[in-house]
């Protein structure tokens, strides 16, 4: 193997989070300044070789490295250019991330602890995108669930511990699950790297019932992290974490990781052509979108806020598996693009969310009258992520849908307009509220529960603030943007291009 | 082979010098003897595996020259020397954390691990079926001495442990004499070809079978093991469960891949691989209901030990070689991760002060390293990627995927891994409790926490040397 910088730049994405992470836990607790530094050099390191990597993908050069691990399955990294919408989505949010975090847990105890599994969490979830073949993947999806576990329980209380618990027992259970599929699948095919178009199309008819059991396997051991209905359960109980934390199960890393694999095993593992033979894509199809209304009226029902985002999560990365089980191109880049989008809008709601809860100590729907005086900026970018996620042009969510229902169209099938007409309607139904109560009532007589940062220039600290600012401005950016080459959609189009071939 | 003849001698050697002139010496340089012996011991061992990874085949040996026939025969095949490899590594870890953590150890403990790595060196080597029967003995009797240095409070479990054992031995030797007398031979080689499946071979296999299930604690044989391993001194009980029910899986092997007759070893597989599978669950169950954590670590041994035997049923029913490399990858995987798992529970227990799983409330704040420790062979034990349990929990699924009607067995495996995760994210849960945190008595041993660690490092580090140990494997077991 010769060592060049193309070999060595997938390892060196993830050693730039890694190797922080490994030092963040040798820091000792008072030494913050050292753990900031460590964090954000962390970062700006990542994005500068995401950007590089980046351009080069776009030049048409290939980045992959290699090792030996098992019998005719190597371990692989390769930077193709879905890994890197990916790669490239939770670099950007994970600064924003970090950002937050440093504020949201300034004097509380164990921040070493937390910082350093919070780099690990970030840098299995590179690993992930960059996956060059199933064992890879599997390798780093196990990680992720051992780096994250410790953030769900950060608090360490009895409720943490019992949503740590559960949390467990899903995505345990369903890595195992996913580790049958696979090797289902390598003692078919073996485990090729991930290719356009997939590698089973030729075995498709010999082995038709065991390529189904494995398509199985591993739907319902990705569908747990990407929260299919029924293996949603954990989530909304995983709320008991920080807001950090919580941004990054449903933006960054754990949500996505599911939604990834999903796209990842039906573009490039089976294929387009081998999916519609073995007649795969209409259950896929059905339980997107039975999670998609599900989730959406199981949100309306909750009054907790972070609920209620939960909740919508579960409903809104369903789109991503609907667009994939599509099996249009045209939505297929409303899928690959959501990826992106909604990471955006709901990073932006769960910083919001947190801003409140500090701030204010805000937690219920019925506290938020009158939030839009105290806190209009957080008000403000919230209500930019909530008219997001209905759809409202020209946010980042409209786009989605847009290409979503024209590529459901495209294919002929009406019934997903339905679907998703619905599931818009319930978003407003659930969304709308918030925002009338925030700007349009008056705020509680009796004053706020806490009212911190009461007597400062800014509505809360700068650094709870600017992150929402950001990642809000982003949404609108790449829908405004949407027709350049360098958004998030036509990095999309640039995607499926070479995934069907056109 | 002169290698390998070292590797053996050497550790037996210091155990007798330690033994006669022991009480001479300091503690600490009884230690460094003991220590150092494990490393020459080591080395020799990687030079007898280069040796015969170069011969390409099983190199034979008559001790003292005799005709075969006549003569004590040793065996070095690839297996038996990485079985070398892999207790010399195991005995200098263990031996390490004795010498170099806080509490010491009783001086005793030198002469006998030194005994116990030359009898298992001896027992990897043998190819007799009586020698193999001292070897055990002298193994089991090594074992019960050493679970009994922790003091009063261990003889009771030492003493059935020693009972038990002999009862096994004697099961095991009757079956020899039985075999003797049908055929007049006890080389294993020689033997082989001869054996038929009539009414006195049965008898002895049956015997010799019993026996060494109780010896390696395999279901439904398995109770005595909890409260012993339990009861040692820490170090102990990692070498016992690492290694030392090891030894009599590994006679068992021998049993029945080569000496019994192969339509006899189809019968008895099914019903190996049933005990293997009822064992991972079983011991995996009793783990999670365990209220200490020594012995929650214990009978994830029984339940560990299920993969082995299970691994060792299906090679016996398919004649399959990866079976026969998921077995060897699984009993070096668990070996490693469970003397990590051991040396782990007892830093912690010493640190906080209690016996009991609740009082590691906690632990990630008040013994960091060590709960890592826990953690990081807990998940070798689960199998997940890319860890040595992983590895053999691979080699093993595919031909069992492979084929529509083996997938009853996956579902076996699936059923372990979800078990053994249970009983260790138990633990590692709690250890996450920040409401009613458990306050350590003593400061934590820094170095004891640390050398707790390496073997768990070890394990995950397998995954990278996972090919050549495959290979190596592959390349002839016998």
């Amino acid at each position: 193997m010769t060592l060049s910088w193309t070999t060595l730049l997938p390892v060196l994405i993830i050693l730039s989070s890694l190797i922080p992470g490994l030092l963040i836990f040798a820091t000792p607790e008072a030494a913050a300044r050292r753990r900031i530094t460590l964090n954000l050099t962390g970062v700006s390191l990542k994005l500068l070789l995401v950007g590089l990597m980046l351009a080069g993908v776009s030049q048409g050069l290939e980045f992959r490295f290699e090792l030996t691990f098992l019998p005719g399955a190597q371990l692989v990294l390769q930077g193709d250019a879905l890994a890197l919408q990916f790669v490239a989505l939770s670099s950007v949010l994970w600064l924003m991330t970090t950002i937050y975090a440093i504020a949201y847990l300034e004097n509380s105890p164990l921040r070493s602890r937390f910082f350093g599994y919070f780099s690990l969490c970030v840098s299995t979830t590179v690993g992930l995108a960059l996956a060059g073949n199933m064992i890879t993947f599997l390798l780093f999806y196990e990680l992720l669930t051992l780096a994250t576990f410790p953030l769900v329980v950060h608090r360490g209380t009895p409720e943490a511990l019992r949503a740590g618990r559960v949390y467990l027992a899903y995505t345990l259970g369903g890595g195992a699950l996913l580790l049958m599929g696979i090797a289902l699948l390598h003692s078919i095919a073996g485990t090729p790297d991930f290719v356009p178009g997939g590698y089973l199309t030729a075995l498709a008819d010999e082995h038709a019932f065991s390529l189904r059991i494995a398509f199985g396997l591993m739907i319902l051991g990705l569908g747990v992290k990407a929260a299919l209905v029924p293996l949603h359960g954990w989530l909304p109980q995983a709320m008991v974490a920080p807001a950090p934390v919580s941004a990054l199960l449903h933006a960054v890393a754990v949500v996505k990781a599911g939604a990834f694999g999903i796209i990842r095993v039906v573009y490039d593992v089976y294929g387009i052509e081998a999916t519609t033979l073995l007649s795969l894509t209409q259950p896929l199809m059905w339980l997107a979108a039975i999670t998609i209304i599900f989730a959406s009226i199981r949100a309306l029902q909750q009054q907790d806020i972070k609920k209620r985002l939960a909740y919508s999560t579960v409903s809104q990365v369903s789109y991503i598996t609907l667009g994939v089980s599509l099996v249009g191109p045209i939505a297929a880049v409303g899928a690959i693009v959501h990826l992106v989008h909604q990471g955006l809008m709901k990073v932006t709601l769960f910083f919001c969310a947190g801003n409140f809860a500090e701030t204010l100590g805000i937690h219920k729907i019925q506290e938020m009258d009158g939030l839009g005086q105290r806190m209009p900026w957080s008000m403000a970018a919230f209500t930019v992520g909530a008219l997001g996620m209905i759809g409202v042009p020209p946010i980042a969510g409209f786009i989605s849908k847009w290409y979503l229902i024209t590529g459901a169209l495209e294919v002929n099938q009406q019934w997903v307009l339905l679907v998703l007409g619905g599931s818009a309607l319930l978003n407003a139904a659930y969304f709308l509220p918030l925002i009338y109560r925030g700007w349009f009532r008056a705020p509680p007589a009796g004053g706020w529960h806490d009212n911190n940062f009461a007597d400062q220039r800014l509505e809360t600290h700068w650094m709870l603030l600017l992150p929402p600012l950001i990642t809000a401005l982003l949404s609108i950016l790449v829908g405004v943007f949407a027709g350049t080459i360098f958004s998030p959609l036509g990095w999309s189009q640039f995607i499926v291009n070479r995934e069907f071939g056109l | 082979m002169n290698f390998a003849l070292l590797s053996l001698a050497i550790p037996l050697f210091s155990g007798l010098l330690l033994l006669l002139c022991g009480r001479a010496l300091r503690t600490r340089i009884t230690g460094f003897i003991a220590i150092a012996s494990t490393l020459i011991s080591l080395v020799c061992a990687w030079f007898a595996l280069q040796e015969v990874a170069a011969a390409g085949t099983s190199l034979l040996l008559n001790l003292g020259g005799w005709e075969t026939g006549l003569a004590i025969r040793m065996r070095l095949s690839s297996l038996s020397a990485l079985l070398l490899l892999f207790t010399a590594l195991m005995h200098l870890l263990i031996g390490l954390y004795a010498g170099l953590n806080r509490a010491g150890i009783n001086r005793d403990f030198w002469a006998l691990s030194c005994f116990l790595h030359g009898s298992l060196a001896a027992l990897w080597l043998s190819a007799d079926l009586f020698n193999l029967y001292i070897t055990l003995e002298l193994l089991g009797l090594t074992a019960v001495a050493m679970v009994a240095l922790s003091g009063k409070k261990a003889y009771r479990p030492a003493a059935h442990y020693l009972i038990l054992s002999l009862a096994a031995s004697l099961f095991y030797l009757l079956g020899v004499a039985l075999l003797y007398g049908r055929y007049g031979e006890l080389d294993v080689l020689l033997l082989a070809p001869r054996t038929e499946a009539d009414v006195t071979t049965r008898l002895a296999l049956l015997l010799m079978t019993t026996g060494l299930m109780l010896k390696s604690a395999l279901w439904p044989l398995h109770l005595w093991l909890p409260p012993a391993h339990a009861s040692a001194p820490t170090a102990v009980s990692a070498l016992l469960s690492g290694l030392v029910v090891k030894g009599p899986l590994y006679i068992l092997w021998v049993l029945w891949s080569e000496v019994a007759p192969p339509a006899l070893a189809q019968q008895i597989g099914p019903v190996l691989a049933i005990a293997g599978m009822i064992a991972l669950t079983a011991g995996g169950l009793s783990a999670m209901r365990s209220p200490s954590i020594k012995t929650l670590v214990a009978y994830s041994t029984v339940a560990q030990l299920g993969y082995a035997l299970m691994a060792l049923g299906l090679l016996l029913t398919w004649q399959l070689p990866q079976m026969h490399i998921a077995l060897w990858l699984f009993v070096i995987a668990h070996g490693l991760a469970k003397a990590s798992l051991f040396l782990a529970a007892g830093e912690m227990q010493s640190s906080l002060g209690t016996r009991r799983v609740a009082g590691l409330r906690g632990a990630t704040q008040t013994v960091p390293v060590a709960m890592f420790a826990f953690a990081v062979a807990g998940g070798s034990l689960i199998g997940l990627p890319p860890s040595g349990g992983f590895l053999a929990k691979w080699v093993l699924l595919e031909p069992l995927l492979s084929q529509p009607q083996n997938w009853p067995w996956a579902l076996g495996v699936l059923l372990g891994t979800l078990v053994s995760a249970a009983y260790i994210f138990r633990v590692v849960a709690l250890s996450f409790d920040r409401a009613r945190i458990n306050p350590p008595d003593i400061n934590p041993d820094r170095v004891g926490h640390w050398l707790a660690l390496l073997p768990a490092l070890m394990v995950w580090g397998m995954a990278l040397s996972g090919e050549w140990l495959i290979q190596l494997l592959a390349g002839g077991g016998v």
